[in-house]
């Protein structure tokens, strides 16, 4: 996020006007869409295409319909087990990553970068080829004789979750390894040689230490995985009706933009409603890298 | 300097515009400005007609029926000479005045149209469109991979398709599906009717493996399903690409979509636009552009002229006649809406 140019105010308004650009992009593109959607929100649709400028608060009402609502208790219990599982894969991940000499830490953060530079989409067709009927995992399951015929992972839940944990693990490894980059190890030996068991001495010194660097990969993968919408699309057949889902289907199929961008706004406050909670309960102000 | 810089940058960019302000304007006997998706014909049919006639055509494109009217209304029914979109958006253009009522004794080949692509809601007295290209829904798939023998809607309900089947995204037809199951019209606004074609569908949705809008074919090809109900092009994909999958007329009724061709309001070269439509009228240039895109042949007289291999993909058969096929037409706002609940509801019971 955007932060003001910070205490000392620049008395010629020289700095100030570096920043004109940023707000004006902002304001442009961040806060004017979002005016525009939640304006959009309270109208009509018309009969044929478009909206008419009629009040309703109809759009709002719809969502509270079960099959819209059970969309969003979906997309949640979706976003909390790809967030459990990437903590599980990527906390342990980062935090070695951390503790591996200069070079090696360069090569794998390369390895990391490097599925970045195709774009996401094209790596989801790439688990399609691996996860289809007499694709790549089930050729391999069946010359290994695991298996004697197609396991039928494609369009499944879990090829759902393993194509979110997939998409957001990155997030979370980069997350602990800054976090646990900047930790002082020597603390750790310390705990040890004042008699503390490997297990306490993580507990008590490196979770806590790298707490704020998991809390942001928390949050860097939660809020993604509310609207990531296309991965249930592709690899999960469509059956999986996530939020997000919902609305492209709103908006692209029935052409109901109102409704749509009721949708959105209820997500949007969803999603802030949760990190604030979660920042409540975490006690943690400081989320490294991102607020 | 930097003022120079940017007068010449500036100039260059007058320059290269009028390039291509006059570059367009080719042909001798002027230019036709054709508005439709991409690649809906082949090269050959469009050098074809620039060669007899010495109207170049300028051939633009939209991505979606809702651009082309944006596009349209914009310029006021003028800037395009020929336009080609879906029946439902050319029912508003018509509505918008933004459509010209057509001369029909300036097209020869006129007489060649299939009737039954005739006389829909968009333009029920063919006063202002000429069919180009029809969706007909139809169901394929792989003897070898289904213990059934499809013949219509009602069989893709049956037990031993279970996890086999693949259909495609468009709500309206596949809640339509289920509606012509129960005897009822793809364009019923009763939201009791559309409600009650829903729970029909939860009865589908263990059958359902997928449900896809995107090269549905390939998992048909894969074998990823037995079955699937797919859009028009795909199952022309589907068939080209194995000749023996089933294509099935299902027996409910068949629900189609058309693609016609009108002159805006204000076309700046609506002569351009009537040789042109007379002359993918002719049977033979007719055949070769519903080869190329893959559509229904909506011109009576070029199905002969259809090869044997896209035969009965591209044309119906002869026992269907207007009476058991039916438009899928624009509904009332309140029963698009019953239909995206009763929609949402089939999608999450498919997992």
């Amino acid at each position: 996020m955007a932060k003001p140019a910070g205490k000392k105010r620049n008395k010629y308004g020289g700095e100030a006007l570096t920043l004109v650009p940023l707000y004006l992009f902002t304001l442009l593109f961040l806060v004017g869409p979002l005016v525009y959607m939640v304006v959009l929100s309270f109208l009509t649709q018309a009969d044929t295409w478009g909206v008419v400028p009629e009040f309703t608060l109809e759009n709002y009402a719809a969502i509270g319909e079960p099959v819209y609502l059970e969309t969003f208790w979906e997309s949640l219990k979706l976003a909390v087990i790809t967030t459990v599982l990437v903590i599980g894969l990527g906390y342990p991940f980062g935090y070695f990553m951390a503790k591996l000499g200069p070079k090696w830490k360069r090569r794998t953060m390369l390895l990391l970068m490097i599925p970045f530079w195709t774009s996401s989409l094209i790596r989801l067709y790439g688990w399609i080829i691996i996860f289809r009927a007499g694709g790549v995992f089930d050729t391999l399951l069946t010359s290994l004789h695991i298996t004697s015929e197609s396991l039928k992972l494609l369009y499944t839940y879990p090829a759902v979750v393993v194509g979110m944990v997939y998409a957001l693990l990155p997030f979370m490894i980069f997350a602990v390894y800054s976090s646990a980059e900047k930790m002082d190890f020597s603390l750790v030996e310390a705990a040890r040689d004042l008699g503390a068991s490997p297990f306490r001495a993580f507990l008590t010194v490196t979770l806590k230490l790298t707490l704020p660097g998991l809390l942001s990969g928390v949050v860097l993968t939660f809020v993604p995985s509310m609207g990531l919408f296309f991965i249930a699309d592709i690899l999960g057949g469509n059956k999986v009706v996530l939020v997000g889902n919902l609305i492209q289907s709103a908006l692209m199929k029935a052409h109901d933009w109102p409704f749509a961008a009721a949708l959105s706004v209820v997500l949007m406050l969803m999603t802030t409603l949760l990190i604030w909670l979660y920042r409540k309960v975490s006690g943690v102000k400081d989320l490294e890298g991102i607020v | 300097m930097k003022k120079f810089a940017a007068a010449v940058l500036a100039a260059l960019l007058l320059v290269s515009t009028l390039a291509g302000c006059s570059g367009a304007s080719g042909g001798e006997n002027g230019e036709l400005v054709l508005y439709t998706w991409e690649g809906m014909f082949p090269q050959e049919v469009l050098d074809g007609f620039t060669e007899e006639t010495g109207i170049a055509v300028n051939y633009t494109n939209f991505d979606t029926d809702e651009t082309m009217l944006a596009r349209l209304e914009a310029a006021k029914g003028g800037d395009y000479d020929l336009v080609i979109a879906d029946d439902y958006i050319i029912e508003t253009a018509i509505a918008a005045g933004l459509v010209q009522e057509l001369d029909t004794s300036k097209l020869e080949n006129y007489g060649s149209i299939n009737p039954v692509y005739q006389g829909q809601f968009y333009d029920p007295e063919n006063k202002y469109t000429v069919p180009y290209g029809a969706g007909v829904q139809t169901i394929v798939y792989n003897p070898e991979a289904v213990d059934v023998e499809i013949q219509g809607y009602a069989d893709l309900w049956d037990a031993s398709l279970e996890d086999n089947l693949g259909v495609i995204g468009s709500f309206r037809v596949i809640n339509g599906m289920a509606l012509k199951v129960l005897g009822e019209s793809y364009n019923t606004e009763d939201v009791a009717t559309i409600e009650a074609a829903g729970d029909k569908l939860l009865e589908l949705a263990p059958n359902i493996r997928l449900i896809k809008d995107s090269n549905t074919q390939d998992d048909l090809l894969s074998g990823e399903v037995g079955a699937a109900v797919l859009y028009t092009s795909q199952a022309t994909q589907a068939k080209m690409a194995n000749p023996d999958l089933e294509v099935v007329f299902p027996e409910e009724g068949i629900g189609f979509g058309v693609m016609a061709q009108f002159i805006p309001a204000n076309a700046p070269n609506a002569d351009a636009a009537y040789a042109f439509m007379d002359y993918i009228l002719r049977p033979e240039v007719s055949a070769q552009c519903f080869e190329y895109i893959g559509y229904y042949c909506t011109n009576l007289d070029a199905e002969e002229y259809i090869s044997e291999e896209y035969r009965d993909f591209l044309t119906l058969p002869e026992d269907i006649d207007a009476s058991s096929m039916e438009m899928i037409e624009n509904v009332s706002a309140e029963a698009l809406e019953a239909h995206n609940r009763v929609w949402t509801e089939f999608q999450a019971a498919c997992e």
